[in-house]
């Protein structure tokens, strides 16, 4: 199954993906046509602060078997069986939050959507970019970043490689050469930055 | 909210008592202050925080992913990350410099105007600095008038605006030989004051500048232009026109707003407003006129730079630093809040919707919306400046009572420590200060400068810095919203010398002035330069060969780029409470931190705990002390 990877470590919180997912799912899926839609388009990716300026792009991660599914009164949750998605039918969706309550990640809210005629708020979780699935496109979020947090892929293969990067520096290491996870500069400026957190009023 | 998690967010917010009161206050009436929109701004964009994204042209904008394996390492031009936090920084800086210098040339204008005869209100108050200056431009004073020779004056300022004299003249005669050989030898030498802005706004456009070397040396030319340029004519001028500052003692914090009286905020920079007020509040019609409205008379407070004008040389009392103003307007007490430019929010007016509080702007160049405009000239200065007082004394019925809350406790302060009057203090020399140097009583100077930033707890890094260092026997300057926060903090007291070290609080006691001196507003950062030159002339040194450096714990402006940029420039070692957005390229970051050391001197460190910061200032000016044998 392909999922959107977070490799939270290089997540600089630029919040690209949450601009392009709003605009993926908007009526004109054009960022300034987006702009004057009623209602305006949200996204469904979520760049949240942490500690120490610290970021995580939080998403749906459509589990399986997925909690929300089993605990929806109506049904209006469903998998897609071709992505492996966790899809919602807005017009079954009666916004009781029982999905959101057991949702493991916290990434379920509620608002109006363009799609159903009917203006009222349902659950309008990521979809997984299932349309753009279909036309072999990555998901919105993953195209818009630019620094390899969100990746999509098989994930034994994403795994894969990240445990081969592992072994290169665990190896690296043991001969005495350095092998840095990350850039100086991303190092450093986190450095500083936990400082500032530590004494200002957002630490 | 719940009280106890009200009072755990203002400490977290401020360290200053007075504004802890105002903020409880505005979290309770649910008033959005700074700090409130810094939350809701988390988290902020990292390619911007690293300096990464260039949103300059319509290719863009781009950004390079500060990650080796993954995503753009060029613009769509082709711009490097080198390239583009260079522009990037270069930007930021000719904007501070801009702001700085357009400053300095109202002044210079309104000296001129008032030569003619064509302006209102002001006259030539220091002649002996007029003479002073006259005779650095080299213009006759002999048997001529003040108007004459100001005349001469502020045309041969405007001119170095200009590009036809092709040099500035403070910038010629006032650093030492060796500093200037420096920039001559590197090629810095500032030509003038709107050109050095002019080419960095050319070099950043696409296709001019790519080299970061040439962009940073650029960088440091157009800051001379500011620092030895624009800043100083805009001390120099003000001095003249309103008076060199002399020691004076005034109230400082939020709790010098009065429960019975008209208040007025005097918010901005330029003193050509604030000073205009201060004469017109003393009128006496208008004080009969504010009893007339059931008020006691008018008070007059500042905030931010041109609370510090009037400061230095009124001692009007003064409401605080830049975290400060929507407090104030918050306090409920306000009738009116007066703003030229520069650090103002544009929120300003939404604030003031919370209450019954005016905004009156008055620069053509500085309108916010909801905001009264009454535009300022200096031909009709005291007639504006009546007319705005009397619109604030028209407000002071409209005032709920219930809604007033004025912090108690205002802080005694000591402000108007012009070089001058240093120099004067010292016994017109500074041998006996540089004695205190070479002899270890006095270790050496740092001067605190710069703004409040709500990402660090506000007052916080100015005020820890500041005792730290004094702690160690070395001698504080200030000028700007780090002075207010000593102010507020009780270290502009000469009492403030049981602070200090042995050392520094048997010298400070013996001149009766505090261990932290206030100099003046962001531009008078230009008489911490005079000061450092003289010292360094006086030594037969360069500047850079000094015991000195400089920090600024909570910068958040461009305007603090460009000091930063001409004190490093000048040769001094500078600390930055928080990163500049440059550390997306290492290669810049190391020229700034290191490199640019062997070429001019000076150097930028980040530290943001203040006192690993005054560790790192202590162990330079040991080293500036060894090197030169004492």
């Amino acid at each position: 199954m392909k999922t959107v990877f977070v490799r939270p470590e290089r997540c600089i919180g630029c919040r690209h993906c949450e601009i392009a997912c709003a605009v993926e799912h908007s009526r004109s899926k054009d960022l300034f046509g987006a702009f004057f839609e009623d209602p305006r388009p949200a996204p469904r990716i979520h760049v949240e602060p942490g500690v120490d300026f610290l970021t995580f792009p939080n998403k749906c991660r459509h589990c399986e078997p997925a909690p929300c599914m089993e605990v929806c009164p109506t049904g209006a949750l469903y998998r897609d069986e071709e992505t492996g998605s966790v899809l919602v039918n807005y017009d079954k969706c009666i916004a009781c939050a029982m999905c959101a309550m057991v949702c493991p990640f916290d990434i379920i809210s509620f608002r109006k959507v363009w799609h159903i005629k009917f203006l009222k708020t349902v659950n309008y979780k990521c979809d997984h970019c299932v349309d753009r699935q279909r036309d072999g496109k990555e998901p919105a979020c993953v195209e818009a970043c630019k620094t390899g947090a969100l990746v999509f892929g098989e994930v034994n293969d994403i795994i894969r490689s990240s445990r081969r990067d592992f072994t290169l520096r665990t190896t690296m290491a043991l001969q005495g050469e350095e092998a840095p996870e990350l850039p100086e500069s991303i190092v450093t400026f986190r450095e500083i930055m936990k400082k500032v957190a530590h004494l200002g009023p957002l630490g | 909210m719940d009280v106890k998690i009200v009072k755990e967010i203002v400490d977290m917010r401020t360290i200053d008592e007075a504004a802890k009161e105002i903020l409880e206050k505005a979290i309770s009436e649910g008033v959005e202050t700074a700090w409130d929109r810094l939350e809701a701004q988390q988290p902020q964009c990292g390619f911007g925080q690293l300096g990464v994204c260039c949103n300059r042209c319509a290719m863009g904008p781009c950004r390079i992913a500060p990650f080796e394996d993954e995503g753009p390492k060029r613009g769509v031009c082709g711009a490097t990350a080198d390239t583009i936090v260079a522009r990037n920084l270069l930007d930021d800086l000719l904007v501070g410099a801009a702001a700085h210098s357009d400053h300095g040339r109202e002044i210079v204008e309104v000296l001129l105007k008032t030569a003619e005869g064509k302006s209102q209100g002001y006259e030539i108050l220091d002649v002996e600095k007029l003479k002073h200056l006259a005779g650095e431009y080299g213009i006759a004073t002999d048997g001529r008038s003040k108007e004459e020779i100001a005349r001469d004056l502020a045309l041969a300022m405007l001119e170095e605006f200009g590009t036809i004299k092709n040099r500035i003249q403070f910038a010629e005669t006032r650093p030492p030989e060796k500093t200037r050989e420096t920039w001559k030898k590197v090629g810095i030498v500032p030509r003038s004051v709107d050109r050095e802005i002019v080419e960095a706004a050319h070099r950043v456009h696409m296709g001019v500048d790519a080299d970061y070397v040439n962009i940073l040396l650029h960088a440091l030319r157009t800051s001379l232009s500011d620092g030895w340029g624009g800043s100083m004519m805009a001390t120099e001028i003000s001095d003249v026109l309103f008076g060199t500052p002399k020691p004076v003692e005034a109230y400082v914090n939020l709790g010098v707003l009065k429960k019975d009286m008209v208040n007025i905020i005097l918010h901005g920079h330029n003193p050509v407003l604030s000073m205009m007020i201060v004469k017109a509040a003393s009128d006496p019609s208008l004080v009969e006129y504010a009893r007339s409205k059931g008020a006691a008379g008018i008070n007059l407070a500042g905030m931010c730079c041109t609370g510090n004008e009037i400061l230095m040389r009124q001692g009007v009392p003064i409401a605080g630093n830049m975290l400060n103003q929507e407090l104030a307007i918050a306090t409920g007490a306000v009738e009116a809040m007066i703003i030229d430019y520069q650090c103002i929010f544009p929120s300003i007016t939404f604030t003031a919707g919370c209450y019954h509080t005016k905004i009156i702007s008055t620069s053509e160049k500085a309108k916010v919306p909801g905001a009264v405009h009454m535009e300022f000239h200096p031909e009709t200065a005291l007639d504006t400046a009546r007319e705005i007082i009397k619109l604030a004394i028209d407000n002071f019925p409209n005032r709920n009572p219930d809604r007033v809350k004025i912090p108690s406790k205002p802080i005694k302060m000591m402000a108007g420590f012009s070089y001058e009057v240093i120099k004067q203090a010292l016994g017109g020399s500074f041998k006996p200060l540089i004695e205190a140097i070479a002899s270890g009583k006095i270790k050496g100077a740092v001067g605190i400068v710069g703004c409040n930033n709500p990402k660090v707890k506000q007052d916080y890094g100015h005020v820890t810095l500041a005792k730290e260092l004094i702690k160690r026997n070395i001698l504080v300057v200030e000028t700007g919203c780090a002075a207010i926060a000593s102010g507020k903090a009780g270290l502009l007291l000469p009492e403030a010398a049981d602070l200090a070290g042995e050392d520094l609080a048997s010298v400070v006691r013996s001149l009766g002035i505090p261990p932290v001196l206030h100099m003046g507003s962001c531009v008078d950062c230009s008489r911490i330069l005079v000061l450092l030159a003289d010292i360094a002339k006086e030594m037969g040194v360069a500047i850079s060969d000094l015991p000195v450096a400089g920090a600024a714990p909570e910068w958040y402006s461009q305007k603090a780029i460009s000091i930063g940029a001409y004190f490093v420039a000048s040769g001094v070692f500078t600390v930055l409470g928080l990163p500049p957005k440059i550390l997306g390229s290492p290669n810049v970051t190391k020229l700034l931190t290191e490199g640019v050391e062997g070429v001019v001197g000076g150097k930028f460190a980040v530290e943001p705990d203040p006192v690993k910061a005054a560790d790192i200032i202590e162990a330079h000016i040991e080293k500036k002390r060894k090197a030169l044998g004492i």
